[in-house]
């Protein structure tokens, strides 16, 4: 396998052409709730993608892991299922049901065929509205997070992102980890979940992207079925701004034979106006899988890494640029100062016309390869909505591309990458 | 190092197509290269993949990592397309692509735009035979590929537990060599290993064209015809009819290792694959499901939600395979507790599950679960391709593949039962702990 990640981390984007003719019907229900519907009778499944606002960074003081944990419950006991019968009826009626927690959103999908449409939308319901969090299961599934912790906890790549992110943030919310830790976990109470669960699931901060053999009188019902009842309440989001970021280097000695490194510094959020530009610059540096600088330079050229990448990590109106790399000891500092001489050619220098066009062309011939399975098709409706990016997004967006002039782009590689701005987390026995 | 997505991929593992004789279709070009078209026009993007039915176990002795090697060189360049070019070529045009190499085959891949087909089967043909290496490439290379060792292998006490005890459960067959290959070994290959093994093995008659997506079969046709059609047949790949001898004693394997913070037990097994014995092996795969697979498990159910022994326990039947399957069991336990001790909770629960707990209501559930599941990896280009071109490649027959569901329906509980039964008494096993 030549790059694994690739795999699980590339998600399916559409061409330019074709996504002029995409039709979605942005439809509302009784109850108000909005969400973007594609009907497509392929197959006879549903799929279904939904995000509310929040996430571990609303995790209180001393709580962190708490809305992971409760999204860790949603399927463990409600109202008519206890655990075990949840998990059976879903395998019986071909029910996929997922829960997870990031830093800024609780994410969910649900898939179903159509002939178990009504036990579906009856489990998902469960769910959203009648977790009933048994003591007995609460305490199977922290035993659960703790054994998971204490894996991440002998992996060196999980350390040394955890620990980025404490080192990174300087101990902001933002850089705990969202599965908490043993301590906090311990100290989280029945009481503390149900409180995170219902002040999660709100309605204005659901978006909803449907795809599938299902049409939309049919949507709109299931729609109020699961949704309609939830709570009304604004939501303020708490990363607005990121504070001071940390620069420079920490190092964790760790008996092993490779090293890895991670290393951050300021980004852009997704609502601003020039997040595609950064997106494009970064796809030269980094982002570009193996036409990025940065892999022919240091694998290519020079065999030093397996794999190495940069990517925006982009919150709603803050952001980060993050990469990463492992590499034998003794060549960890020769890297590292590979890393900075791309970072400063792409301040000095920007990128060139040619990249410029190949990256314009990605962008637009990717597109496509997000309408290839229901799921992938739910999750980009979804994904729209939340970022705000507007109905006419799928019009708009090559027009966005097209317009991207490279001496604007440029302008902005000497504005945001510095290398005297990057924070490089090192775990191992590193040479530098 | 194919190990980590064969384990998710063999969780949902059923394969049923049946009814989709319109959008399915199979030909073979006069080379001996067999091309499968599977005709899906939702979206205007095509996956064509291509499986080489050799992986690393066709490696001569002392050579290991030689054909995860050659995958790695595979990308880079020929003389019509020097250098990066078919990697920028699939960038440009905002195809993704990528490659894996397994035991028992080496594939290729790129998903893309419909309109690009033609230039990318040119592009495959053409790395077929015109491949243009220099010794820098393979140093260079090599280099990459010892920190992929490292980095998935030598950094991480699991998986070299995982290499120990595959080394110790299949003492004669390639399978128990790692796919990346030994350290030691790896650092030996040389341009020369390279270049000899891709003349001998890289040949159309080796190979499996997968195109899934928007396409037609004429077109596909034409094209293949045009592309790999002109390539020279090598010859045949001679097949290492090489077994193992059960195993006469217990055996253990301990990784004790400072920064493991989590003990884990694991015990892998040698078993039956679909390819020399598919209906047991598809009454095993449904009751090792049902007994082992996710949080609706029976041993999960028993042993972590009522008798609260573990945390987790699991497991999956992993039987595409040219040579013998792999059962794999894993358990973490809340208390401390000596390997033997685990085992012998487990078995006995294994025991009591085939004996009183498998119920008929219990079977049919799984039956169901089964059935939708083939609607749901219908959904997407890549995942058929990787169905059909993963279960010929290990030696079944379209029709094996076709007719699945109609195996599955005449599968019994009893069948199931056997299959199990078979299993608890199968004594071709090694235990693994992972502990500090």
């Amino acid at each position: 396998m030549r790059l694994t990640f690739f795999l699980f981390f590339f998600f399916f984007f559409f061409t330019s052409k074709n996504s002029e003719a995409i039709q979605f019907e942005s439809l509302e229900t009784k109850n108000g709730i909005k969400f973007w519907l594609i009907e497509d009778k392929t197959l006879p499944l549903v799929s279904l993608s939904f995000s509310f606002k929040g996430g571990s960074i609303l995790d209180p003081i001393n709580q962190d892991g708490v809305t992971n944990l409760m999204t860790s419950l949603l399927d463990e006991g409600t109202q008519n299922f206890n655990a075990s019968e949840y998990r059976l009826f879903k395998r019986e009626n071909g029910i996929k049901i997922s829960f997870s927690t990031s830093k800024e959103r609780i994410e969910g999908t649900f898939q179903v065929v159509k002939p178990r449409l009504q036990e579906g939308f009856y489990l998902l319901n469960e769910s959203i509205n009648k977790a009933k969090f048994p003591i007995k299961e609460i305490k199977k599934v922290k035993s659960q997070i703790e054994a998971s912790i204490k894996i991440d906890n002998s992996d060196i790549s999980t350390i040394a992102s955890n620990k980025f992110n404490n080192f990174f943030f300087k101990n902001q919310l933002i850089g705990r980890n969202k599965k908490g830790n043993l301590k906090t976990l311990a100290n989280i109470s029945r009481d503390d979940i149900l409180s995170i669960y219902k002040n999660s699931f709100i309605k204005d901060s659901l978006v909803i992207g449907i795809s599938g053999d299902i049409d939309a009188n049919l949507a709109k019902k299931y729609v109020d079925y699961v949704f309609g009842d939830l709570p009304s309440k604004k939501f303020k989001n708490p990363i607005s701004t990121l504070k001071e970021l940390n620069r420079g280097k920490e190092i964790i000695e760790m008996k092993t034979p490779q090293t890895t490194v991670i290393f951050g510094q300021k980004g852009l959020g997704r609502k601003d106006k020039q997040y595609f530009a950064a997106r494009v610059i970064n796809y030269v540096l980094g982002g570009g899988g193996f036409q990025s600088r940065l892999y022919k330079e240091i694998r290519e050229a020079n065999g030093l890494v397996y794999s190495i990448y940069s990517y925006l990590m982009p919150y709603e109106y803050a952001g980060v640029i993050i990469g990463g790399f492992q590499t034998r000891n003794q060549n960890v500092g020769k890297t590292i100062e590979k890393v900075k001489t791309e970072w400063n050619r792409i301040k000095n220098e920007g990128i060139t016309k040619i990249e410029l066009q190949n990256a314009k062309t990605y962008y637009k011939g990717s597109f496509s390869r997000n309408f290839t399975s229901t799921l992938s098709i739910a999750s980009l409706l979804m994904i729209v909505q939340y970022y705000d990016l507007g109905e006419d997004y799928f019009n708009k967006r090559d027009l966005i591309i097209d317009n991207l002039k490279l001496n604007e782009l440029n302008d902005l590689a000497k504005n945001l990458f510095d290398s005297e701005n990057l924070f490089f987390m090192i775990v191992g026995e590193p040479k530098i | 190092m194919r190990f980590v997505l064969l384990i998710i991929l063999s969780l949902y593992y059923s394969v049923s197509f049946s009814d989709e004789k319109d959008t399915l279709h199979s030909f073979k070009l006069k080379n001996g290269m067999e091309v499968v078209v599977i005709e899906n026009k939702r979206a205007p993007v095509i996956a064509q993949m291509i499986w080489y039915n050799f992986g690393s176990g066709i490696e001569k002795t002392g050579k290991s990592g030689l054909a995860h090697f050659m995958e790695h060189l595979m990308f880079k360049g020929t003389r019509k397309f020097p250098d990066n070019y078919y990697s920028n070529f699939i960038s440009k045009i905002g195809g993704s692509e990528n490659a894996f190499t397994s035991y028992d085959y080496t594939a290729y891949y790129q998903v893309f735009p419909k309109s690009e087909l033609k230039m990318m089967m040119k592009m495959e043909a053409d790395r077929m035979t015109n491949l243009t290496l220099t010794k820098e490439n393979v140093e260079i290379e090599k280099r990459v590929i010892l920190e992929e060792r490292f980095q998935r292998i030598e950094s991480d006490p699991s998986s070299k537990l995982d290499e120990s005890m595959r080394s110790i459960l299949f003492p004669n067959h390639y399978y128990g060599r790692p796919i990346i290959g030994w350290r030691h070994e790896i650092e030996g290959l040389s341009y020369e290993d390279v270049l000899s093994f891709y003349k001998e093995n890289y040949k159309p008659n080796n190979a499996i064209l997968v195109l899934s997506g928007d396409v037609d079969l004429e077109k596909a046709k034409k094209l293949s015809k045009k592309y790999f059609g002109k390539i020279r047949k090598g010859k045949q790949e001679s097949k290492l009819e090489v077994t193992d001898p059960d195993l006469n004693t217990n055996i253990f394997v301990k990784m004790q290792h400072p920064t493991v913070k989590q003990p884990i037990w694991k015990k892998f097994y040698r078993t039956i694959s679909y390819k020399s014995d598919i209906d047991n092996s598809i009454a095993l795969d449904m009751g090792f499901k049902i007994v082992a697979s996710g949080t609706s498990s029976l041993l999960y159910q028993n042993l972590v939600e009522d008798k609260k022994i573990f945390s987790v326990v699991g497991g999956y039947f992993q039987g595409l395979t040219k040579g013998e399957g792999n059962v794999y069991l894993y358990a973490i336990s809340k208390e401390k507790k000596d390997s033997n001790e685990i085992d012998k909770i487990i078995m006995d629960e294994f025991k009591k599950i085939i004996n009183e707990k498998l119920t008929s209501e219990r079977f049919e559930i799984e039956k169901k679960k089964y059935f939708f599941d083939t609607i749901y990896k219908k959904d997407g280009v890549l995942n058929p391709a990787q169905i059909y071109g993963e279960a010929l490649t290990v030696g079944l027959a379209f029709d094996d593949i076709n007719k699945w569901q109609e195996r599955l329906n005449n599968i019994s509980l009893d069948d199931v039962k056997k299959a199990l039964e078979k299993l608890y008494e199968n004594k071709n096993y090694v235990i693994g702990e992972l502990s500090n």
